[in-house]
């Protein structure tokens, strides 16, 4: 072989990799990869029924009872509402949570010293049960909608600033140098470079902190709040309603499901140059 | 290649020293050469000869403790912005963005010098098609084999139309038959652009196919050697042989090499 062969001679391998990499799932191929999770979900809900039958109801109330106390939910907007206005306490508390977390995280995965100093602090917050933040937030604050925002920002954005400063110390020596090499200005470095670098875990720090949010909205609301998810699990206590609270549950469940495939959906977007295999 | 008399980059007895637990590290030392607008050089040398601490110098990623270095008139380091687009780097491997096309890759370094999108994409897109990538403009690196991301690579420095260009290992993370391929292409594009160029690498014969000169570096961090390619082969030296007289010179440049052997020779 000479030293110089003119024409690119691994362009037949290149299309054949590209042609692997496109490749989409089909419908029946997603209904397959789900069907452990249904046949397993099927069987705790089975489980469930055949309790109810040997237990009292008001300690497991049959599946019928609790889809009608679903069905009243969702179908009378004076109930509905509870569970809107969670979604909607939710993603507000993530989003000032992932905006007060974004700058410690960049600057903790950028300088040392920042992260020596900062880092202590978040652990120290990160060990914080909810329900101290739920007593400060009682003492601190008297509206609601405060204490309540306060908790969940409590709750989430050490875990944003963590994700968020692990991913920029992540991003590779080779890709900071490339940007240098070619003069890029600071913000152009962060904003070419760093930023889609750290993107996968941004979105990963969304979706581990969905779940953390619905814990600690619903803690928020079991204490501060007349309407919402956390209210309505109160009253059903109280009323010994099992079904309600199972209902609501369910409900908040299938909120947090909604809210994780909306985001599976900007993930596939942002995130469509991957290839499938790296794809959730 | 024909050559113009000014000197582009010049080295003038630098020195470079890194503190490495406690002692002081002289990674280059008395490193002095040259070259002159539309030359094409190489450095050879083995790990640990100063290479990689003179590609930093050149770039103005680092400065020099003593000396001088000065790239189309300016410090690289001091005035480091001012190099903008002036002097354009082929790394060891693609170093492409995952996130990107080969055509917003090929237009990165234009983007970094804020040329507009319809602009950087055009002449992006012209790199592309000459280095055979024009049925590959949307596809992501992972997309595409090692040669073609290297090719890519080549693509985004060739379009901020440097003045000095450098490449480091440019081919070394590739199979030889790719290689091969790549150096081609490369080389036409530079014999057409007469675009100064240093290439730094361990190989040989890559050094004499693509250089007018051979550097020879020896540790610490100096020329032992230099070999002036053309003037070999006009005086009836095959590749072969020019190829040994550089061989023996790195042999020379052993880390038990004679102190004469420090003063700059000529092959």
């Amino acid at each position: 072989m000479s030293l110089l062969t003119r024409g690119p001679v691994d362009e037949v391998v290149a299309g054949d990799l590209a042609k692997r990499a496109r490749v989409r799932r089909s419908p029946l191929e997603t209904i397959r990869r789900s069907f452990p999770a249904i046949v397993a979900l099927g069987v705790l809900a089975g489980l469930w029924q055949l309790s109810s039958i040997f237990l009292s109801p008001i300690a497991t109330p049959s599946l019928a009872a609790i889809g009608t106390s679903m069905r009243e939910i969702v179908t009378d907007w004076d109930q509905l509402q509870n569970l809107v206005r969670t979604g909607l306490r939710i993603l507000a508390g993530l989003g000032m949570a992932f905006v007060i977390g974004l700058v410690p995280g960049v600057l903790m995965g950028f300088s040392e010293v920042i992260r020596t100093y900062l880092r202590p602090i978040l652990y120290f917050v990160q060990g914080i049960p909810a329900l101290s933040w739920v007593v400060f937030a009682v003492l601190w604050f008297t509206d609601p909608e405060v204490r309540i925002a306060f908790i969940m920002v409590m709750v989430t954005f050490p875990n944003f600033a963590l994700f968020i400063e692990s991913a920029v110390r992540g991003v590779p020596q080779d890709l900071r140098e490339l940007g240098h090499a070619f003069r890029a200005s600071r913000w152009n470095q962060f904003r070419q470079i760093v930023l889609p670098a750290i993107t996968p875990a941004i979105l990963s720090s969304w979706s581990v902190n969905l779940g953390n949010g619905v814990r600690a909205v619903v803690v928020a609301e079991l204490v501060g709040a007349t309407v919402g998810v956390g209210n309505r699990l109160l009253l059903a206590q109280s009323l010994f309603n099992m079904a309600d609270a199972m209902a609501w549950t369910l409900l908040l469940v299938l909120m947090l499901l909604v809210f994780q495939t909306v985001l599976n959906l900007i993930e596939g977007r942002l995130l469509s140059w991957r290839p499938v295999g790296e794809r959730r | 290649m024909n050559t113009t008399g000014s000197a582009l980059v010049q080295f003038d007895g630098v020195v470079k020293e890194f503190a490495k637990r406690g002692d002081t590290f002289r990674a280059v030392d008395g490193l002095s050469f040259e070259v002159r607008q539309g030359e094409r050089i190489a450095i050879v040398g083995e790990t640990g000869s100063g290479k990689s601490t003179a590609l930093n110098l050149l770039l103005g990623l680092t400065k020099p403790t003593q000396g001088s270095v000065s790239v189309l008139g300016l410090d690289p380091f001091a005035r480091f912005n001012e190099l903008a687009g002036r002097i354009g780097i082929i790394f060891q491997t693609a170093r492409l963005l995952d996130w990107r096309t080969s055509l917003d890759n090929a237009a990165f370094g234009l983007q970094m010098l804020g040329v507009g999108k319809r602009e950087r994409h055009d002449v992006a897109r012209d790199w592309l098609e000459r280095l055979g990538l024009g049925d590959f403009l949307n596809a992501y690196p992972h997309e595409l084999s090692g040669g073609m991301r290297q090719r890519v690579s080549i693509a985004r420095t060739m379009a901020i139309s440097p003045e000095v260009l450098v490449a480091d290992e440019a081919f070394s993370a590739l199979d030889e038959m790719t290689a091969a391929s790549v150096r081609a292409d490369l080389l036409d594009l530079l014999e057409e652009q007469q675009m100064t160029t240093i290439f730094v690498t361990h190989s040989v014969p890559e050094s004499v196919a693509l250089a007018d000169r051979v550097l020879v570096f020896t540790r610490p961090g100096h020329v032992k050697a230099t070999c002036d390619v053309n003037e070999q082969r006009a005086a009836g030296r095959t590749d072969a042989e020019i190829q040994d007289l550089i061989r023996d010179g790195l042999r020379d440049s052993g880390a038990g090499a004679d102190v004469a052997g420090r003063r700059s020779a000529r092959v």
